[in-house]
């Protein structure tokens, strides 16, 4: 109901020559129509202009999941606009938006009120051309950017109607299409932005360029605790283009009138940094830790107790997994243009959270949010870097030092020095059986640690839900053992460390679907037959918050079994592995891998069959892309790159050293998409990761009987036979 | 500072640099083409890749002091209108997702293509894992290789 605070419409009309409605998915705005721009300021809106076109503002930011374009699908077809004139633009954070993209949440959060939105509008679209033709609603129908009069076939375009539809009320509960009329949702549809990227006209942060704009970069303490030890400040000021070299506490900043010039200057000022102490971070030092932790009982996050009576167990055996840092390595590497005037900002950045961007700059200039202006940029790769914002910090500390606007960039080392990565952790896992070898109980701990990108607020109630919130793919464990324990162990961790694609996920499902592959090889037992018998019983489950319906993690896995030719291999020198996951019990996805070694104990992926039921598709192309780029991000997770830390600083800094998949290591893919008839959609950007890694894990045991308990797979793991 | 003349799409241009400026930042920061993107500086991504008498080159390797006299295409300049048959099997088969990397992308399977129209899977492979795409459009742009290699060779039937 749009009258709800959830869902609320609202309409303003600009000279009567354009259609306004206004949306918010997540809270209320006032109330009533209005002339004026100043007070019609929604996150959401849908412009529709006295020549057709049809302008939809949109909150989220678009990063390579293709959202801009699902979007203005769903928005097309409530509307019945003329796919061909929608024009996208971005919404910048006002009080009260939450424009932040991640968790895969756009396309279900934006499904409903769209849609409402949609309708409403076309609603009094029709209305007005009703009135118009002196003719009842319901035999008007609206669609390709017009309402027809079905009887007398007369049609005319929305263009022509905005001035009256803007006089209208906002219908309060517009009729929302059947999806058997769906003729825009659903369809393979490209990309609405796709030319501006193959001619150069796509701009990212990177490419801003504001009149007066100097350039930085950034030498930041390589430690926590690093004291400057010295500096060639001379050198660096002789560097033709630099023009001051500023010194703040989160370092020391080279402002030029190029980009080459900071770069160079930087390199001429050679700083010095203290000396690590010995008890700098250590990664080595941190798996003892992590290794430790995962033998503590921890915090039990979902307890499971097996009736009186059921089986005793007879036999166990436990198994520790290690899942290493990651760094996110998106091509485009951090950079923020902000610009300083007394009490105002502006900031142009490719940022994933822009109401924390506006907020931490707001604190650090000690001024209201809202004279902190956002401009969202195009992200070029995101995968949870950009919902930190400390790049934007720094760009506004410098452009206060330097009065001036000022880009800051990092460079690929700062990139991949500086990032929050993806934390290690380690997972204990056992499993008990009953005196016929049958499993009857399942225990999972993951000792790990919280984001520290930003505080963590210590009055928040750290409960059982808080817990699980750090450890997905862990409490919500699919499968039916009678008796559960899943316990998180919190380790604190010195250095950034926070969101990455599928956040807390791939870690738990690794190790859980590694360890269930050895629970089924236990059993004798074929590990996909296994799953699906493990995932019997009740059909939907309840883990914490967490909704898991086994009918469609059955699905998955069936569709995967019988594309692959599960019992036949492609080839006997192939090993074949499988892995699921249910992604907060939204989005369902199964892999079999096809794998091979080479001479030196390289492992090769070679084909991959994949299923996914996201619920109801919007974009079959965008599907399928999220699907590829899940499976190639699993496939560098598995086997090429890991970030270690010595002396407190990452000792990676290149695509030769913290290496990434490139199309050499690019498998054959079958993606089958199921349930894509459902009534509501899921998010796709992170649920093709999580059940990759143990897929190709799983493959290298059935290829050479050793067990992959530790990440990224290196070829000496693989060297002696089992 | 010294004065370098450089020819890039066609068009020539004076630019005013240090002698080891990157032609990478001389087209970004200078001529205001911001379409070759950075991505590492060392020339190990593949992001900053420009055309020269159809040869892909790693712009960020290329110092100011080298350009004299020479030609450039970058993105902006394969075609006035999408037509490049790399930009249309690019298009056809919806590779980008981010498109951070692909302009590099694109302009190495351009100077694969104009040195090979008819390259076999493993030479596609072999150029272009010399650039990295972190989205993982690797598939898609195997495919738009191809038909792009296709249309090429349909045309000079």
């Amino acid at each position: 109901m749009i009258t709800s605070r959830r869902d609320f419409l609202k309409t303003a009309a600009f000279g009567g020559a354009a259609l306004l409605v206004g949306f918010d998915g997540s809270r209320l705005f006032g109330a009533g129509q209005s002339n004026a721009a100043g007070s019609f300021a929604p996150n959401n809106w849908i412009r529709i202009d006295g020549d057709g076109r049809v302008t939809l503002t949109i909150g989220k930011c678009e990063m390579g999941q293709g959202v801009r374009t699902s979007l203005a699908m769903i928005l097309a077809e409530e509307l019945g606009a003329d796919w061909t004139r929608i024009k996208l633009m971005q919404a910048r954070p006002s009080p009260g938006s939450d424009l932040g993209t991640g968790g895969s949440d756009s396309i279900m959060s934006s499904w409903k009120p769209l849609r409402q939105a949609g309708a409403a509008a076309r609603e009094m679209l029709v209305a007005a051309a009703a009135a118009r033709w002196n003719v009842d609603n319901t035999s008007c129908s609206a669609s390709g950017g017009g309402v027809v009069h079905l009887p007398s076939k007369r049609r005319i375009t929305y263009g022509f109607l905005v001035g009256d539809a803007a006089k209208l009320p906002v219908p309060e509960n517009p009729t929302l299409k059947s999806a058997s009329d769906f003729k825009i949702v659903g369809q393979r549809t490209n990309r609405i932005d796709g030319s501006d990227i193959v001619t150069g006209r796509a701009r990212y942060g990177i490419d801003v360029k504001v009149p007066g704009m100097l350039y930085a970069s950034l030498e930041r303490p390589p430690f926590a605790g690093a004291k400057l030890k010295g500096m060639q400040e001379e050198k660096a000021r002789a560097v033709s283009g630099v023009r001051s070299i500023i010194q703040l506490p989160r370092g020391i900043a080279i402002v030029a009138d190029n980009t080459w010039a900071a770069i160079k200057g930087r390199q001429a000022l050679a700083v010095q940094w203290t000396d690590p102490p010995k008890d700098a971070f250590d990664s080595d030092e941190h798996w003892k830790q992590l290794e430790a932790a995962a033998r503590q009982t921890g915090f039990i996050t979902r307890e499971e107790k097996a009736p009186p009576g059921a089986a005793a167990v007879t036999k166990t055996f436990d198994a520790i997994y290690h899942y290493p840092f990651y760094a996110h390595a998106p091509v485009e590497t951090m950079n923020c243009v902000a610009d300083v005037r007394g009490n105002r900002c502006t900031i142009w950045a490719p940022t994933q959270a822009p109401e924390r961007l506006q907020n931490q700059v707001a604190k650090l200039l000690g001024i209201p949010p809202t004279d902190v202006d956002v401009n969202i940029t195009l992200i070029g790769g995101g995968f949870g870097r950009r919902l930190g914002v400390d790049y934007a910090v720094e760009a506004a500390d410098i452009s206060r030092a330097a009065k001036a606007p000022v880009q800051v960039l990092w460079s690929r080392a700062d990139d991949m020095k500086c990032g929050h990565f993806q934390a290690a952790s380690v997972h204990y896992l056992a499993a008990g059986f009953d005196s016929e070898n049958k499993p009857v109980s399942w225990k999972h701990t993951k000792a790990g640690s919280f984001h520290n990108i930003s505080p963590l607020d210590p009055k928040e109630v750290r409960d059982t839900a808080w817990y699980q919130d750090w450890s997905w793919g862990c409490y919500d464990v699919p499968y039916a053992f009678p008796t559960i324990q899943t316990a998180y162990v919190p380790v604190d961790l010195a250095v950034k460390h926070g969101p990455w694609r599928s956040v807390f996920a791939p870690s738990s499902v690794f190790a859980r679907e590694c360890f269930i592959d050895e629970v089924a090889r236990t059993c004798n037992a074929d590990p996909l037959a296994f799953r699906l018998e493990m995932l019997t019983g009740a059909d939907v489950i309840k883990a914490g918050r967490t909704t898991i319906d086994r009918r469609r993690l059955r699905g998955v896995l069936e569709t995967v079994r019988d594309k692959s030719n599960w019992g036949s291999p492609a080839n006997h020198r192939y090993g074949r592995g499988v892995a699921c996951n249910a992604y907060s019990g939204h989005t369902y996805i199964a892999y079999v891998v096809d794998l091979r070694l080479d001479h030196d104990n390289n492992v090769h992926v070679e084909r991959v069959v994949a299923a996914v039921d996201c619920g109801r598709v919007i974009n079959p192309i965008g599907v399928e892309q999220q699907m590829e780029g899940g499976i190639i991000w699993g496939i560098s997770s598995a086997l090429k790159g890991e970030i270690t830390f010595r002396g407190g600083t990452a000792q990676q800094s290149t695509f030769a050293d913290f290496a990434v998949a490139r199309m050499r290591d690019t498998p054959a893919i079958e993606i089958h998409i199921v349930g894509a008839d459902a009534e509501r959609p899921f998010g796709m950007g992170e649920p093709p990761v999580p059940p990759m890694v143990p897929a190709i894990a799983n493959g290298v045991f059935a290829l050479t009987g050793r067990r992959i308990r530790t990440l990224p797979i290196r070829p000496e793991h693989l060297k002696e036979p089992a | 500072m010294s004065k370098f003349d450089l020819t890039v799409n066609g068009v020539r241009h004076a630019v005013e640099a240090d002698d080891d400026t990157p032609l990478l930042w001389l087209l970004r920061d200078n001529l205001g083409l911001t379409g070759t993107k950075f991505g590492c500086g060392v020339g190990v991504c593949g992001a900053c890749t420009v055309l020269e008498d159809g040869k892909a080159l790693r712009a960020c390797q290329i110092p100011a002091s080298e350009v004299a006299s020479r030609s450039f295409i970058t993105i902006e300049g394969l075609s006035p209108d999408v037509s490049h048959p790399c930009q249309r099997a690019w298009l056809a088969e919806e590779v980008a997702q981010c498109g951070y990397c692909q302009a590099g992308m694109i302009m190495t399977a351009c100077a694969l293509l104009h040195d090979n129209p008819n390259p076999s899977d493993e030479q596609i492979d072999h150029v272009m894992s010399d650039s990295v795409c972190r989205c993982g459009t690797y598939p898609r742009m195997r495919k738009a290789i191809r038909r792009a290699a296709q249309e090429i060779s349909s045309k000079k039937q």
